[in-house]
């Protein structure tokens, strides 16, 4: 029994380290950047739902959504715009400095302390299924990540401007010698990035019950490492990796023997290192398909 | 349809092309061959707009276009099929066809042309649903071909496409290039197989160390004094 628990708490923090890989992952694909700063969109969506408290939770989950949404467009138009084509180190610092920046700014106006409120209480309590107990965010975790899963999979197989970004990720100037318009297809990413930020948040917030400066940083240095294992570029890698990197949390704060558990994330990046040694270039790797002749 | 006027493009202190001027007459094939590194491709990719050129004029049905985003050209007519074909392999063959249609307007239009390519290319019919990074060598040039056509080009400009492809297939494609001139499409192709490029185009233009050496109608240039050297030799100082 203790083994179905563990699983589903695997499935339902791997759920979310995927959500959260996937939004790293999809603007890599199209730009080559690593947006550090993707971090501050999580917590721009904890702050929104700081100032809302005590509006209804839909309210709260909706709008903290949207303005997370608008943020990270904001972030592509000021900062990565003008920065279209520089070299990915380029990139990374820039994301480095808005992401600084942005905490900074929360520290400023809001102070160093986390501050703790209600958003989904109830969802913490248990619901017994049989002799199981399962938290009803887990649950609500991985039903809400199925969706979006299912979304995006038809929105990137379906739609005109899906199978224009998979193009564009593949090979950008081959992408605009077709006629797909360049700051189209950037800013659909950012904007889904930034949605999926914006449900990261949501768990976050729902999850600690409170919010700080520093709350993206984690989960981005998490969402990182998993589009790493899964193969950088490949989106679907990136949920692969964020799966297995919760399996693997959560099988080490299983199994581990109860002194070491406060170092478990020591472990996890242990097994980090051990994977790339053995496979630099993550699980679904992309094929170099135009090689051949 | 195509007047390219002393055109200089540098890679940071590389010098790629230094004063490069050609023209396109509609309904023309105009061949560029040259060595490797005369650059051919860097033209291509200049008139395409996907380099920037530091000097010079490109006009395209006499508008000035050059410094133009690659994506806007390709909606006005002028489409390239790069070298080494970029066709999208982790897409399928029906959905790399369906992005060439991107820059147009007219859905039902562009669904007629998709009818049109896979009686083209039937192969394409074929391994509609498959990944494109399955297929050949040759059934990627005719994808890449058919995608720039999607698009409804009336300049298609072709990198290199012979390159690595056996002498029956090569043969097949400059069949379809034939073809495409007879449908109203004007033709700018690169080429380093010079019989190949001499015998299926109209006129041509040698290049070497990022110049026009030489120009010609195509079927006078092989027995004229100096055309050997111009193709081998180092170029202009």
């Amino acid at each position: 029994m203790i083994l179905v628990q563990n699983a589903i708490d695997a499935i339902s923090l791997g759920a979310i380290y995927a959500l959260a890989a996937l939004g790293v992952g999809l603007i890599f694909s199209i730009m080559r950047l690593i947006n550090f700063a993707h971090g501050e969109l999580i917590m721009g969506g904890g702050f929104t739902l700081y100032v809302l408290t005590g509006e209804p939770y839909i309210v709260m989950a909706v709008a903290a959504i949207l303005i997370v949404t608008v943020l990270a467009l904001a972030m592509e138009r000021v900062a990565f715009r003008p920065l279209r084509g520089a070299n990915p180190a380029t990139l990374l610092i820039a994301s480095f400095a808005l992401s600084y920046l942005l905490q900074h700014s929360v520290l400023l106006i809001f102070g160093s302390r986390a501050m703790g409120f209600d958003f989904l209480g109830g969802l913490n309590q248990s619901i017994e299924i049989g002799s199981l107990r399962v938290p009803g965010l887990e649950i609500a975790v991985v039903v809400v990540t199925a969706l979006l899963l299912l979304g995006l999979t038809l929105f990137f197989k379906r739609s005109a401007i899906g199978i224009q970004m998979r193009a564009a990720a593949e090979d950008f100037d081959m992408a605009r010698l077709v006629g797909v318009r360049a700051d189209r297809v950037i800013a659909v990413a950012f904007a889904l990035s930034g949605m999926l930020a914006g449900f990261v948040s949501l768990y976050v917030v729902a999850q600690g019950g409170s919010v700080s400066y520093k709350m993206g940083v984690n989960m981005v240095l998490v969402a990182f490492v998993a589009s790493v294992i899964g193969g950088v570029g490949s989106l679907p890698g990136a949920a692969l990796g964020g799966f297995l990197l919760g399996i693997v949390s959560v099988a080490l704060q299983a199994f581990l023997p109860e002194e070491w558990r406060p170092y478990r994330d020591a472990f996890v990046f242990l097994l980090f290192i051990a994977f790339l040694l053995w496979r630099p270039q993550g699980i679904l790797a992309r094929r170099a398909d135009r090689e051949r002749v | 349809m195509l007047a390219v006027q002393d055109l200089h493009v540098s890679y940071g202190s590389v010098v790629a092309l230094r004063g490069v001027s050609i023209d396109v007459a509609p309904g023309e094939i105009v061949a560029v061959i040259g060595p490797n590194g005369a650059g051919k491709s860097t033209l291509m990719r200049s008139i395409a707009g996907l380099v920037r050129p530091s000097r010079g004029e490109i006009r395209f049905q006499d508008s000035a276009i050059a410094g133009q985003p690659a994506e806007r050209l390709v909606a006005q007519g002028l489409s390239l099929v790069p070298e080494g074909r970029r066709i999208f392999g982790s897409l399928t063959v029906g959905e790399n066809i369906q992005l060439g249609a991107t820059p147009r307007g007219d859905r039902r239009a562009a669904a007629a042309d998709m009818e049109r390519m896979l009686t083209l290319f039937p192969i394409l019919k074929e391994r509609f649903h498959q990944k494109a990074g399955k297929l050949s060598g040759g059934e990627q040039q005719m994808l890449a071909i058919a995608r720039a056509l999607m698009a409804a080009p009336k300049l298609l400009m072709l990198d290199e496409p012979s390159l690595g492809l056996a002498p029956l297939i090569v043969r097949k494609v400059y069949e379809v290039i034939a073809e495409l001139r007879k449908s109203g499409v004007t033709v700018l192709v690169v080429e380093q197989a010079v019989h190949v490029a001499l015998t299926a185009s109209d006129r041509t233009y040698v290049m070497n160390a990022g110049a026009i050496v030489m120009a010609g109608r195509s079927a006078e240039l092989r027995g004229t004094p100096g055309f050997e050297d111009a193709y081998f030799g180092a170029g202009p100082r």
